[in-house]
């Protein structure tokens, strides 16, 4: 899987759990994308609005990359959604009004099982076939999922939808929507992780939720993956010439110090580097190692320098194969 | 012995703790240390876990299968402890099963709903769902009487204190007043469909039509089926939320020193104390710790120099350019416990002085025992020893 194969989908769904840094990724791939001329829409699905602030945070940054007015943003929820779409099928529009401010009508949209999840999809649908339509669309439509278990739900509601209508309009648009997440050619699956246990199982759980529906996981992404600085074996070595070896007594403590750093990050590597290997050989599937990043203070300024950080890498290297990340 | 401290004399003030976070902050390690430390003080401590790893909840004795209580044998506790340790995982999908079971009136009414999709939606994916079904099972446990110290680790959330609104979040949506919507009416048909609205019905057919999920009959098949699940149910939420509002429990933030919830110390008090659920104390989780020297600046070229000189000496390859690289990692490290030390303190400006907060260093290390578990109580509950 190269960047360019990639990007050569129409619609990628960003997909984890909570926590593993989703916006970021979802953020830097439409950042690299843009910076391969794509005209890229970033969809946000409910929630937080944090891709939305971590939008807002990179274009007011002073160092603000040019390419990024090739990237524009949407948050779609369900019910507008809905309303978009009644306002089209119900065209008298007081009616409508009236109807969305009652509370019978407000609890039955809220209540009715998948209601919002299917017309989420269709919109996101609507956007990524405008480029076929009028020519005037996005070339790649990235979506922050929800976490993990509500992301599902939205996946595999077009398809819920078209088995259980078997004829008939609903059917066809259904799918049609199913269609279009089933085909690798045209919408990809990215899932993000972390080289850790509870993190790296829950993948391994969504990566199997997504062969259900028939998506493809065109990539894995392991984010704050701990680089060991050293050889454990270089490690032990300075460690014990600092036990015993002549040492400037002044500079003990600091290199007492600089060893213990060096000690945490090596054993994180190992932890991490265990859970990619386990992931690899269970996911079989293209992987980027997004590295961990120190900084002093990570606040919404530095998104934007994070996520240039985290697009560079992706656009460096890593994508290629599964050796050259490594 | 001297008088407990911080979290210690939290822990033994308290019958209830409630570990609340965003999700991956450790606190499913924290509920379980917690619940270990309580044992310790003599008592019978549970932890209601929601998903442990693996090799955690093999340890602690929780099977696959959720809702049952299992004991931690007390020879994997160790002779000092004079108390007892069990776990239990909520198991959410049963929890709500077993729900229906006791309140539906005929088999096949319980048949219905189970395979009812509003209902299957309500259970596993409803926002609060999980939460409710939390404070359900902590209520039972609190009536069994078989525990004086219960701890509850909170499902992850996107924002620390969303805990503490799912409840209710579910209570609003299951309301009274929509319940009486769907309760069958003495005449003929039921109350919804007589005051519904013509447009409003003619709209809710129209969505039907167009996107095919079954808005009003799925809906109105459930609450018919479980009207008498939810006669009780309002009593039963406030019996429990009560619990939660008691002046024996303590609610506890587990928080990492990189989150965004640290910049909130007192919309996070205030929100606590708006609800009555106070909160009583800190866990900062996975933080970069360092003792002295802030600024590694003035002090890099010294230490790469040595370190250069050390591998020269340990004749290990390209020695320069290791210390280079290690002396890299270190100054990293710096900013990044520079970081943790400078926000954790902002935090702790915006608390009551007395309020604990205890602090557990980045760990490269997974917890997975009752050792492990043990291990943690020096960060926690510091001042703390055995004798």
């Amino acid at each position: 899987m190269s960047t360019a194969e990639l990007f050569s989908h129409r619609l990628l769904f960003v997909v984890g759990k909570g926590g593993v840094g989703r916006t970021t990724v979802a953020l830097s791939l439409a950042l690299a994308a843009a910076r391969a001329e794509k005209k890229v829409l970033l969809i946000e699905l409910e929630g937080a609005r944090s891709l939305e602030r971590g939008f807002q945070a990179l274009r007011d940054a002073p160092d603000s990359p040019p390419e990024l007015d090739r990237v524009s943003l949407q948050v779609v929820d369900g019910q507008s959604s809905l309303e978009e779409y009644l306002a089209l099928v119900v065209p008298v529009r007081r009616l409508l009004d009236t109807i969305f401010k009652s509370a019978i009508y407000q609890y039955f949209v809220a209540a009715a099982p998948g209601l919002k999840e299917l017309m989420a999809i269709g919109k996101i649908w609507f956007e990524a076939e405008r480029k076929e339509r009028d020519g005037a669309g996005p070339d790649l439509v990235i979506v922050d999922a929800p976490a993990t278990g509500h992301g599902i739900q939205y996946l595999s509601m077009p398809q819920a939808a078209a088995e259980t209508f078997t004829v008939g309009l609903v059917h066809r648009e259904a799918e049609r929507v199913a269609d279009l997440l089933r085909d690798g050619s045209r919408t990809g699956a990215v899932l993000v992780t972390l080289p850790e246990e509870m993190p790296a199982n829950e993948a391994m759980e969504m990566a199997t939720a997504l062969d259900g529906i028939g998506m493809e996981l065109s990539l894995v992404v392991v984010n704050q993956y701990h680089e060991p600085p050293c050889e454990p074996g270089e490690l032990a070595a300075l460690e014990s010439g600092l036990m015993t070896g002549e040492v400037d007594p002044t500079l003990r403590e600091d290199l007492a110090q600089t060893l213990g750093a060096v000690r945490a990050e090596v054993s994180w590597a190992a932890l991490n580097e265990a859970q990619v290997v386990r992931l690899e050989s269970e996911l079989g599937r293209p992987m980027a190692l997004l590295p961990y990043l120190f900084c002093e203070e990570f606040a919404s300024a530095q998104v934007g320098k994070i996520s240039e950080n985290l697009a560079g890498e992706l656009a460096s290297s890593p994508l290629s194969s599964q050796e050259n990340s490594r | 012995m001297s008088a407990l401290t911080g979290l210690d004399q939290l822990v033994a003030d308290h019958r209830i703790v409630v570990c609340v976070g965003s999700g991956g902050v450790g606190k499913t390690t924290t509920a379980a240390s917690i619940a270990l430390r309580g044992a310790l003080q003599g008592r019978r401590a549970i932890v209601l876990t929601i998903d442990p790893a693996r090799r955690l909840a093999d340890s602690l004795g929780v099977g696959p299968i959720g809702n049952t209580p299992g004991q931690v044998p007390a020879g994997v506790l160790g002779p000092e402890v004079s108390g007892s340790l069990a776990a239990m995982m909520l198991d959410q999908q049963g929890s709500w099963d077993e729900l229906v079971a006791r309140h539906s009136p005929r088999p096949e009414v319980e048949e219905k709903i189970l395979a009812n999709p509003f209902y299957q939606q309500l259970s596993q994916s409803f926002a609060g769902s999980q939460e409710y079904m939390a404070v359900e099972q902590l209520g039972a446990l609190e009536a069994s009487g078989d525990y004086d110290l219960i701890v509850v680790d909170t499902p992850p959330t996107q924002h620390a204190l969303d805990f503490l609104d799912a409840p209710d979040k579910l209570l609003a949506f299951l309301d009274k007043q929509v319940v009486k919507w769907f309760l069958p009416g003495v005449t003929s048909g039921w109350t919804v469909f007589q005051s519904m609205n013509r447009s409003v019905r003619f709209v809710l057919d129209k969505i039907e039509d167009v996107t095919g999920v079954a808005v009003l009959s799925q809906v109105s098949e459930f609450f018919a089926g479980m009207g008498e699940l939810f006669d009780g149910f309002e009593a039963r939420v406030e019996r429990v939320t009560a619990l939660l509002r008691d002046s024996e429990t303590a609610f506890v933030l587990v928080a990492g020193p990189g989150e965004q919830v640290l910049g909130q110390a007192e919309y996070l008090q205030g929100r606590m104390a708006e609800k009555g659920m106070p909160l009583k104390g800190v866990v900062m989780n996975r933080v970069h710790e360092l003792s002295g020297a802030l600024d590694p600046q003035p002090r890099l070229d010294g230490v790469e120099e040595a370190l250069t000189a050390m591998a020269e000496q340990e004749r290990l390859a390209n020695p320069a350019a290791l210390a280079g690289t290690l002396a890299g990692t270190w100054k990293d490290y710096v900013y990044r416990a520079r970081g943790d030390a400078l926000r954790i303190e902002l935090f702790r400006a915006g608390l009551p002085g007395e309020l604990p907060v205890a602090q557990i260093p980045d760990l490269s290390s997974d917890i997975h025992d009752i050792q492990g578990l043990r291990s943690l109580h020096m960060y926690l509950f510091p001042g703390f020893s055995l004798s």
